[in-house]
């Protein structure tokens, strides 16, 4: 690295910055992968990785992908649940990579659940 | 020193040797007196070691406060002759009928026209060089030392203040300051060995004595104080048999105290080498000293 | 690099490296790798996170889980049940002492929960060896701002204006201090950055430069440009090795990017900085004594005025400051005095970063807004001190400073509370002691530290200090004689009226301040000789209770001396005649026996030996 103007530490700070966010940002969308074995077993890393390949293109900075144990409806993994603001979380079971682009685009992105893929809106209740 | 005459009258002259600010005050009470004075003084000037000190013990009265006064009235009053860089030889007589004999060096300035300029100590070409001492006029070094030596000097020689980093490096180099090399440095740095040895002894990183491969540096700070770090000290002392600032016969070990490394959430911590042992207990000890024993390298982890 | 979805902020102060922190990230990458996650998670070892006793340490972002005291038998487990699978592992949590549920966010636990972050803003969040960290939150926008949109006498009344004093103890105003170096004919001049940070107990210098050694280098830069100083050095105790290595690293990176060296950022500005080492001496860490060491000249301070702001190092207009200081300053830049000089107190602004150890539960580093209590930072932060002992007071200022008491515990800390306490800011010490802490012991303790500290300029400090101790170790030996408290007193007055530096007008602090507050445990050592804390080795002694001791052979088998006679079966007894005190059979015996029992002040009950134990049920029996 040549040393730099002002302009171009700007510059520099602009393009770092994306690369910390997981350790700062405010997270407005929640998407986790469900991993428990069965998850696994069926396929939910290849989502993991198409998730965050779609996140990484987007270049948006408030997006969470975290994973998390089984959601207790292992014949229809691989699932991911994605809340987004204050709406209820959405289930999407039975990804695949193509499944997910759609979500991504649509849900996380545009806003839109998409309900051909999902098994429902809203979470167990508790208790 | 004081002539008595036959207590009649006031005649003759009082001598005072040392020009401190005792024999100062003597001087003056005795010119008030009426009787004439000669300061004599081995120094090039009077004023003594008080001149050197800022303030007194116990009263904090400002040193040169109390002897400038002092010294311009001696220089001042007529009856007082000051005589420096001048010793007495001899006295010969009784009490109210001594004869002094004083030998006043050379001084290679006419005082009567001096100003005290200083000029002359700035332009003397000698003034900063050692000088050389026998036994040490040429310092053999053995040839890889003397490269090693040489190649330190040469990195820092022309930075500000080269004389830290210097001993910083001798010292990573040989764990110690070898005499030899200390007297090479002052030569080629043209820094008197005196001063040198200065710094070198002020520092307690630093050594005259050789040290041991691995240096314990049991950690005295508060916290490993308060959480029993001295007990640890005295337990290595007694597994290795040496005290606090001593190395192991084999020059293994060298036991120290440091300072505080900084490491207080770990205390007791014990520091050897880079590596730090925290949360030690004295049972501990003999196991650590195994360690370093049984191949005499650092442990890699712990 | 695809995206990573999780970041494992582990920690690699000096405390965690100490703890293993390395080994751990082997172990870590190792099993990420073995579990394909190297894409999706990163480890990142960032510096010192502050709340060392719960080292080695991690923090997986972005949920902002702690992990505390990991091994490196934990992390497959870690690995499968957190990164990989989303559960967070309960075990490795923190759990506060006499609590049951462990509280899994950072941001929950009380230790961090009421700290204020403005130097350590980066703390645990950046990793110390990548400039590019350092630049992505906000790094070098003040000396962006500086350079391009101030002037340097509109930087140094900003700086007035904040209020920002002194770090490193003493609380002079740092504008007003710049100011006079700027008004300074002289030139060039030098800017300073004193890192010898000796007080015994205090090591947030050390975690500055391990953590954020970017927000040194930046404050520091801002500083030169502000009195127009185009020089400066760094100087650092030679017992940090890893502070030194991340500031060689630092002002390297930033010299790559132009953020050092000739003409910064295209301004026409440019500034040079190197690191200079100390080698072990505690007045190192005063100025005037700082700039002699740098000069290769005998450390000795000398007399001050004229200031180093006047004439400093090469005989030049020198400006020192702390760490803490030159760390604060890119904060004020950024967020402008008024916003800073709303935190604190009337005559101390902003935060100050205390170490807190000792007899304490979270053991740590903390940054602090002036004007907490004590008891806010004992109780809430520190969670308490440990095994229900009672809290006795707390040591500040390191070996210039005093005790505070119990029953000061409200007083809001700033700079003039504590110099009125009998203490002093100082560096940001905070060691807490517990009722086994024997006042005069520490006392003694610190005039060890002085005396074998003192450079020997002046005969009140050399000789003042070793009659002081004498007249300690007398007592604390119970041979104190009568008067020998009113001597302390008027020995100690003396000292501070007739010594130079500032070593040593306050080295009879700790004397002075527990005669002060804790004059009947002194006079408990004269009269009655007796220690109440029981820690005078030599006025008091260890027993074994015969109607606790389980005759377990352990205390026997682990006492170095060889003191303690028993066998199996028999109650286990303590040879006087060859204990030498050490301590070990107190520690070793298991707490549920908890028969060794210390004495002080009053005849050791003689237990004859040859008696079996009498136990009432099975009592387990260690092997």
């Amino acid at each position: 690295m040549p040393r730099m103007t002002i302009e171009e530490l700007r510059a520099k700070r602009e393009t770092v910055r994306k690369g910390i966010y997981l350790r700062e940002g405010e997270f407005t969308c929640r998407i986790t992968i469900h991993m428990g074995t069965c998850g696994i077993a069926a396929g939910a890393r290849a989502i993991v990785s198409t998730f965050l390949d779609e996140l990484e293109k987007s270049r948006r900075k408030d997006i969470m992908v975290t994973t998390s144990g089984c959601a207790g409806l292992c014949s229809k993994e691989p699932m991911a649940t994605i809340e987004l603001g204050d709406h209820p979380p959405v289930k999407y079971i039975e990804l695949t990579p193509e499944k997910t682009r759609k979500i991504f685009a649509e849900h996380v992105l545009g806003g839109n659940a998409v309900p051909a893929f999902a098994l429902g809106i809203g979470s167990e209740k508790g208790g | 020193m004081k002539n008595e005459p036959e207590k009649k009258q006031k005649i003759g002259s009082a001598l005072v040797v040392g020009g401190g600010i005792g024999g100062m005050q003597a001087s003056l009470d005795l010119a008030e007196a009426g009787i004439k004075v000669y300061l004599v003084d081995s120094k090039p000037s009077i004023g003594g070691v008080m001149s050197q000190l800022d303030k007194t013990f116990p009263t904090n009265d400002c040193a040169m406060c109390t002897i400038a006064p002092r010294l311009v009235s001696i220089g001042r009053h007529k009856d007082i002759s000051v005589l420096t860089l001048s010793e007495v030889e001899k006295i010969e007589g009784e009490p109210g009928n001594f004869i002094a004999t004083v030998r006043c060096r050379a001084r290679f300035v006419d005082e009567d026209r001096c100003t005290g300029c200083g000029t002359c100590v700035a332009n003397c070409p000698v003034r900063f060089i050692p000088q050389p001492l026998d036994g040490y006029a040429d310092v053999q070094l053995s040839p890889e030392t003397k490269t090693l030596v040489d190649n330190i000097i040469a990195e820092h020689r022309f930075r500000q203040g080269p004389l830290m980093p210097i001993l910083q490096s001798i010292n990573v180099a040989f764990n110690y300051f070898p005499e030899d090399v200390m007297k090479y440095v002052s030569r080629q740095l043209e820094i008197p060995l005196t001063s040198i040895l200065r710094v070198a002894s002020f520092y307690n990183a630093f050594s005259l004595k050789p040290r041991g491969k691995h240096i314990i540096n049991v950690c005295m700070g508060t916290t490993c104080y308060v959480r029993g770090g001295e007990r640890l000290m005295d337990r290595f002392g007694e597994l290795l048999n040496v005290k606090p600032e001593e190395t192991t016969p084999d020059m293994l070990f060298t036991l120290k105290s440091v300072r505080c490394i900084g490491c207080c959430g770990l205390a007791p911590a014990v520091m050897i080498g880079e590596a730090v042992y925290g949360k030690l207990a004295v049972k501990d000890i003999q196991g650590i000293i195994k360690k370093y024993r049984g191949n005499g390298h650092a442990p890699h982890d712990h | 690099m695809a995206t990573a979805r999780i970041e494992v902020m582990l920690c690699t102060g000096t405390g965690c490296v100490a703890g293993g922190a390395f080994r751990l990230k082997e172990v870590l990458e190792a099993e990420l790798a073995k579990h394909g996650l190297r894409e999706e998670v990163s480890v990142i070892p960032t510096g010192c996170n502050g709340f060392c006793g719960q080292g080695p340490l991690m923090v997986a972002m972005p949920e902002k889980i702690f992990y505390g005291w990991l091994k490196p038998e934990s992390i497959p487990y870690l690995v499968e049940e957190h990164l990989l699978k989303g559960r967070p592992v309960k075990k490795l949590m923190f759990t506060p002492p006499e609590k049951k549920e462990p509280i899994p966010l950072l941001s929950e636990i009380p230790f961090f929960k009421k700290q204020r972050l403005l130097v350590l803003r980066n703390k645990g969040i950046i990793d110390p060896e990548r400039i590019d960290d350092y630049i992505a939150r906000d790094g070098y926008t003040a000396l962006e701002k500086v350079l391009t949109s101030m002037h340097p006498e509109e930087i140094i009344e900003e700086i007035i204006a904040s209020g920002l004093r002194g770090r490193g103890g003493a609380g002079f105003p740092t504008g007003i201090k710049w100011k006079v170096c700027r008004n300074e004919q002289k030139t060039p001049k030098y800017i300073i950055c004193n890192c010898d940070e000796g007080d015994p107990g205090a090591f947030m210098d050390r975690s500055v430069f391990e953590s954020d050694p970017h927000s040194v280098i930046e404050g520091q830069t801002i500083a030169a440009y502000a009195i127009g100083a185009s020089h400066g050095y760094i100087y650092v105790r030679t017992e940090y090795p890893l502070a030194i290595k991340r500031m060689q690293l630092a002002i390297q990176q930033a010299r790559e990017y132009g953020l050092l060296g000739e003409n910064i950022l295209d301004s026409g500005f440019s500034f040079n900085l190197e690191i200079r080492e100390g080698s072990g001496a505690f007045v190192c860490g005063e100025e005037t004594s700082l700039i002699h060491s740098i000069e290769g000249k005998s450390p000795e301070p000398r007399q001050r005025p004229p200031f180093p702001a006047q004439v400093g190092i090469w005989g030049c207009p020198t400006v020192i400051n702390n760490v803490e200081t030159l760390a604060t300053v890119p904060v004020i830049i950024n967020r402008g005095a008024e916003w800073f000089s709303k935190i604190g107190t009337a005559t101390s602004k902003g935060t100050k970063i205390f170490s807190l150890v000792g007899k304490i539960n979270n053991t740590g580093l903390i940054e602090v807004p002036m004007g907490i209590t004590l008891r806010e930072i004992i109780y809430e932060i520190g969670g308490g001190i440990p095994n229900n002992r009672k809290f006795k007071a707390v040591q500040t200022g390191g070996p210039s400073g005093g005790c505070i008491p119990a029953s000061l515990m409200d007083l809001p800390i700033d700079y003039e509370s504590l110099t009125q306490a009998g203490s002093m800011m100082g560096s940001g010490g905070m060691i807490v002691m517990d009722e086994d802490t024997c006042m005069v012991d520490v006392a003694k303790f610190f005039l060890q530290f002085t005396n074998d500290e003192s450079c020997g300029k002046c005969t009140t400090c050399r000789e003042g200090s070793e009659a002081l101790l004498e007249v300690l170790t007398r007592i604390t030996n119970g041979e104190g004689r009568e008067g020998d408290i009113e001597f302390l007193e008027e020995l100690g007055q003396a000292i501070k009226d007739a010594s130079m530096c500032g070593l040593g007008t306050t080295l009879p602090n700790p004397v002075l301040s527990t005669i002060r507050y804790f004059r009947d445990e002194y006079e408990a050592h004269l009269t009655y000789k007796r220690c109440p804390a029981k820690a005078c080795k030599n006025l008091m002694a260890f027993w074994i209770d015969p109607a606790l001791c389980q005759a377990c052979l352990i205390c026997k088998r682990e006492c170095p001396a060889e003191s303690i006679y028993g066998e199996k079966n028999i109650i286990h007894v303590i040879d006087q005649t060859k204990c030498t005190k050490c301590g070990t059979c107190f520690d070793v015996c298991p707490p549920r026996f908890n028969a060794i029992k210390k004495i002080s002040g009053e005849p050791i009950p003689v237990v004859e030996r040859g008696i079996p134990v009498e136990r009432k049920k099975k009592a387990p029996v260690p092997v």
